[in-house]
C-alpha cells in the first residue's frame, strides 16, 4: 500500500531524513519512533506529499506521490499533531468543502455519522474557535475520513484528547486496520504504540535503526533479556553507544 | 521589587534590540533595511539634520498669531475631550490590564503587590509611548515649531490620555461592581455629554449669526468664527481642563512651555494618584485578556490575519456547494464565506450613513445642476482606486491561506485548481463592485449633456469586458509574491516589524508595480494596435470598443498563464523552508 525507497530530504547541507527504505502492507499498523528532531515528522510530510522529496520515491497504492500525486492523495489521509483548520467555516461547512475537494458523493451521511462517532454531531455549527482542543482534532478527524482513505498517517494522535477520547481514538484507528487501511502512527507515547502497532520504526537522526514487529526489535536489541519494553528498547536503540547498557535517562530533580 | 520588573522590562526590549540587529546579517533583511532606512530619513530624518534650508517650512513663519493659537488650543483641546468622552462611553469589558501569559504566570503568583504590577503596566506603556513621541514629534517638526517642545508637549498628552483610560477602566469596574450597568452608565454621560452640547449650542443661537458656509469665504474667516465659538462662550470653561494639557505642545518658545507645564503637571499627578489608589480587582480579567492576546498572537504569527483581529461569527455560505463539480468553486465558496466576516451589518450601517450624506451634501451644494458629471468622475476615480487598492485590501487568497499550506498540499489536486480557487473570491468581489459602478456610470450616461455618450457608453462597455482578466492578473501578482518570497510579504499582524520590513514591503511594492506594467505592455499594444485603423476607418465609439475587446482577449491570455504559473509555484512551495527566514 505504501512503498518507500531511498527517502531523503536535505535542507543545505543537512539530511533530515537519509536513505529511508521500508513497506506497508494493507491493515499494518507502523509505528514511527524516535527522539525529538529524529525526522519523523518530515518523513511523514514527504510521505503525504506536503513537501517534495530530495531523493528517492513513496508510492501510495502504487502511485508515485510525485509524479502522479492525485490518485495517491486521493487515497490518503493526514492527521498533523495540530489540528489546522479554517478558521470561518463551521464543523459542517468544512465537512461540506472536504467533500468537494474529494468529490464524496454521499457526504452528508458519512459526515454525519462520523460526527456521531466522534461526539461532536452537536457542534456542527460552531466555527473551530468554539471549540476545544480535543473537539478541534475530532473535526480534523473527520474532515479526513470523510473521503475513507486507505493511507492514514498519524503525528501524535492523542495530543489533547481526554482518556475517553484516547480510548476511542485508539479504537479507531484499530478499526481502519481492520478494515484494510495502512496506518503509520508517529509517537511519543510508547505504550501507545506498543499497543496498537503491528510494526515498530524507529529513526535516529533520520535514519533508519530499525524496523520489524516488537519481537524482532526486542530479539536485536535485547541484549540480557528477550521480553524487555519497547521503553527500554527505544533507550538502547537509541542512546550514543548502543553496544553498551541502556542509556536511561537522568532522574528528574526533587 | 520593581527593580526586577525593570530588569525584565530591559532586558526583553534589549534582547529584542539584539534579534533585529542579528537578522541583518540575511541580506533580504540587510537590502529592507537600507531601503527602510532611506526611506524614513527622506521622508522625517531629513529635516532633523539638514534643517529646513531645502525648502521645507521654517519654525518662525508657521508660529500661529495669539488669537489663532487659542483656536487651535481649543481644537485640540476638543478632539482630546471626544477621546475621554469615547473612553468612558464605548468600553464594556472590565478593567484588565494586558499582560503576557509568561507575565501572568510568572508574576500572578508571585509576591508582588497589585500597585506594583500597575507601575510595572505603566512602565511598560512608557516603552509605546515614547516611540508613538518620536514618531509624531518627526511628523509635527515638519509644520514647524521647537522639536524639544512637541516632543515633550505629545509625551505630556499621550501620559496622560494613557492614565486617563487606565483609570476610566478601574472607574468601569468599581461601577459594575456597585450593580450600575454598562448600559446606564453609557446613557448618564453620554446625557451629560449631550447636555453640555446642547448649552453651548443654545448660547451660540443667541449670540453668534448663524452658520452660513456663503459667509466664510476664506480660512481667516473660518478661524475667526471658530474663536468666537470656542473661546467666547461657554465651550472655553467646558474645555479647559483640556486646554491645560494641550498648551505646553503648542507652546511657541521654553518661557511659555515651562509656564504652561505647572497645570498639566498636576494633572497628570492627580491622574497616577487616582490609577495607583484605585483599589481594582482587575487579575481574573486580565487572565482573560492575556490568554485572548496569546490567542491573537499564535493566530497572527500563523498568518491568520482575521482570527487575529476579532473573534468570528459563523456566517451562512453565499451559495450551495455540491460534492461534484469543479474544485476550484470549493475555494471560491470557502473564501466567500470568509469575505462575509468582514461585510458585517455595523459596515454596510457605515456605508449607508456615507451615501445619504455625500448625497445630502451634494444635493445641498451647488453642484447638484452637474451632479451626472460629478459621480461620474467620482465613479470613474472609485474604479481606478479599485484597480489600486482593492488586491491589498481583499486578501482571501493565499495570503491568508498560506499558514495552511501544508493541508492545501494534501488535497488531490493540481497546482492551478488551487491556485485558480484561492484568487477567485477576490477576483469576484472586486469585480461585482467594479461592475456595479460600471452599470451606474452607463446609466449616467442618458443624463450627460454634449454628444459624447456613444463614445463614453463604449469606453463603459469596454471597461466591463476588461475587468475580468485585468483583476485575475492584479491578484495574481500579489499571490505569486507570497509564494515566491514569503518572509517579504505580511501574511498576519505580527509579522515581523521594524524599518528593515518596512523596506522590504517597499521594494515588494515597486516590483509589483513594475511587473504590472510589463503585464499590461501586450494588452496596450494589442489596444493601440486595433483601436487606430478602426478610428480612422469607423470613427472613436466602435474602435474603442473592439481595441477594448482585442486588450481583454490578451489579457486573457496572459491570466490564464498566470493561473498555471501559480499553480507551478505553489506546487514547488516548499512549506517547511518558508520560515526558515
Amino acid at each position: 500500500m505504501v512503498q518507500v525507497d531511498g527517502l531523503t530530504k536535505l535542507y543545505g547541507e543537512f539530511a533530515a531524513v537519509s536513505e529511508l527504505t521500508f513497506s506497508l502492507q494493507p491493515g499494518e499498523v507502523l509505528g514511527l519512533v524516535g527522539p525529538n528532531g529524529a525526522g519523523k515528522t518530515t518523513t511523514l510530510r514527504c510521505l503525504a506529499g506536503i513537501i517534495p522529496p530530495s531523493r528517492g520515491t513513496v508510492c501510495v497504492g502504487g502511485h508515485d506521490i510525485v509524479r502522479d500525486a492525485i490518485p495517491a492523495k486521493q487515497q490518503l489521509a493526514f492527521f498533523t499533531d495540530e489540528p489546522r483548520l479554517f478558521d470561518y467555516l463551521t464543523v459542517w461547512q468544512h465537512l461540506n468543502f472536504i467533500a468537494r475537494i474529494y468529490q464524496v458523493a454521499d457526504y452528508e451521511r458519512i459526515g454525519r455519522e462520523l460526527l456521531e462517532e466522534l461526539e461532536i454531531a452537536n457542534k456542527k455549527d460552531a466555527l473551530p474557535g468554539e471549540l476545544s482542543r480535543g473537539m478541534k482534532q475530532k473535526l480534523a478527524i473527520a474532515c479526513g475520513l470523510l473521503h475513507s482513505p486507505r493511507v492514514i498517517y498519524f503525528d501524535e494522535p492523542l495530543t489533547g484528547l481526554d482518556p475517553i477520547g484516547i480510548r476511542r481514538m485508539k479504537d479507531s484507528i484499530l478499526k481502519r486496520a481492520k478494515d484494510g487501511s495502512a496506518i503509520i502512527i508517529s509517537s511519543h507515547l510508547l505504550h501507545l504504540v506498543e499497543e496498537i502497532c503491528t510494526r515498530i520504526l524507529i529513526l535516529k537522526n533520520g535514519r533508519k535503526i530499525a524496523d520489524g514487529t516488537l519481537a524482532e526489535i526486542t530479539r536485536t536489541f535485547s541484549e540480557q533479556s528477550g521480553d524487555a519494553s519497547l521503553e527500554e528498547i527505544f533507550f538502547r536503540a537509541t542512546s550514543e553507544t548502543s553496544s553498551s547498557a541502556p542509556a536511561a535517562p537522568p532522574p528528574l530533580p526533587h | 521589587m520593581i527593580s526586577a520588573l525593570f530588569y525584565l522590562q530591559y532586558h526583553t526590549f534589549r534582547n529584542r534590540l539584539v534579534s533585529r540587529f542579528k537578522r541583518l546579517k540575511q541580506p533580504k533583511y540587510l537590502i529592507g533595511a537600507i531601503v527602510g532606512g532611506l526611506y524614513f530619513y527622506w521622508y522625517f530624518f531629513r529635516y532633523l539634520f539638514r534643517g529646513y534650508a531645502t525648502g521645507g517650512p521654517s519654525a518662525a513663519n508657521l508660529t500661529f498669531p495669539p488669537p489663532h493659537l487659542l483656536v487651535i488650543e481649543s481644537l485640540g483641546a476638543l478632539v482630546l475631550f471626544v477621546i475621554v468622552l469615547l473612553a468612558w462611553i464605548v468600553p464594556h469589558e472590565r478593567a484588565a490590564l494586558t499582560f503576557t501569559e509568561a507575565e501572568v504566570a510568572f508574576l500572578f503568583p508571585a509576591p508582588v503587590t497589585r500597585r506594583t504590577l500597575i507601575h510595572f503596566k505603566l512602565m511598560r506603556s512608557q516603552l509605546r509611548i515614547l516611540f508613538s513621541v518620536l514618531f509624531l514629534t518627526l511628523i509635527s517638526r515638519s509644520f514647524g515649531g521647537n522639536a524639544w517642545i512637541h516632543a515633550f508637549g505629545w509625551w505630556l498628552i499621550l501620559s496622560t490620555l494613557n492614565l486617563h483610560f487606565l483609570g476610566s477602566s478601574f472607574a468601569r469596574t468599581i461601577l459594575l461592581d456597585r450593580g450600575i450597568s454598562n448600559w446606564f452608565r453609557r446613557l448618564l454621560i453620554a446625557g451629560l455629554a449631550g447636555a453640555m452640547v446642547f448649552g453651548v449650542w443654545i448660547w451660540a443661537r443667541r449670540t453668534m449669526p448663524e452658520f452660513n458656509l456663503a459667509d466664510i469665504p476664506d480660512f481667516k474667516s473660518a478661524m475667526d468664527y471658530l474663536q468666537r465659538f470656542l473661546t467666547a462662550g461657554p465651550a472655553l470653561y467646558l474645555l479647559y481642563p483640556f486646554r491645560l494639557v494641550v498648551r505646553p505642545f503648542l507652546a511657541p518658545d521654553a518661557a511659555a512651555f515651562l509656564s504652561a507645564l505647572p497645570p498639566v503637571l498636576l494633572i497628570f499627578l492627580l491622574h497616577y494618584l487616582w490609577v495607583i489608589y484605585s483599589d481594582v480587582a482587575f487579575e481574573e480579567a486580565s487572565v482573560a485578556a492575556s490568554q485572548k492576546l496569546a490567542a491573537r498572537i499564535a493566530a497572527a504569527r500563523a498568518g491568520n490575519w482575521q482570527g487575529a483581529r476579532k473573534n468570528h461569527k459563523a456566517k451562512k455560505p453565499w451559495f450551495n456547494l455540491t460534492s461534484s463539480g469543479p474544485s476550484a468553486t470549493a475555494f471560491l465558496w470557502k473564501n466567500l464565506i470568509g469575505v462575509g466576516q468582514v461585510f458585517s451589518p455595523r459596515l454596510w450601517i457605515l456605508l449607508m450613513i456615507i451615501v445619504v450624506v455625500l448625497s445630502v451634501s451634494l444635493g445641498r451644494s451647488g453642484l447638484h445642476h452637474q451632479l451626472p458629471v460629478v459621480m461620474g468622475a467620482c465613479i470613474a476615480i472609485a474604479l481606478v482606486y479599485s484597480l489600486l487598492l482593492g488586491p491589498q485590501i481583499l486578501r482571501l487568497d493565499f495570503r491568508h491561506d498560506l499558514p495552511l499550506a501544508d493541508v492545501l498540499k494534501t488535497f488531490p489536486l493540481r497546482g492551478w485548481q488551487i491556485a485558480l480557487g484561492e484568487i477567485l473570491a477576490p477576483v469576484t468581489v472586486l469585480l461585482v463592485f467594479q461592475w456595479l459602478l460600471l452599470l451606474i456610470e452607463i446609466g449616467l450616461l442618458f443624463y450627460l449633456p454634449g454628444s459624447h455618450g456613444a463614445l463614453f457608453l463604449m469606453i463603459s462597455l469596454g471597461a466591463v469586458t476588461m475587468m475580468p482578466p485585468l483583476d485575475v492578473l492584479l491578484l495574481l501578482i500579489p499571490n505569486a509574491a507570497v509564494l515566491l518570497f514569503p518572509a517579504w510579504i505580511q501574511t498576519g499582524k505580527d509579522s515581523p516589524r521594524g524599518i528593515e520590513v518596512t523596506g522590504q514591503r517597499l521594494i515588494m511594492a515597486l516590483a509589483q508595480l513594475l511587473v504590472l506594467l510589463l503585464a499590461l505592455v501586450p494588452a496596450v499594444a494589442a489596444f493601440a494596435a486595433v483601436f487606430f485603423p478602426l478610428n480612422f476607418a469607423v470613427g472613436p465609439p466602435v474602435a474603442v470598443l473592439a481595441a477594448c475587446l482585442a486588450g481583454t482577449a490578451v489579457l486573457a491570455i496572459e491570466a490564464g498563464f498566470g493561473v498555471m504559473l501559480l499553480g507551478k509555484l505553489f506546487e514547488r512551495f516548499d512549506v517547511t523552508e518558508e520560515h526558515a527566514g
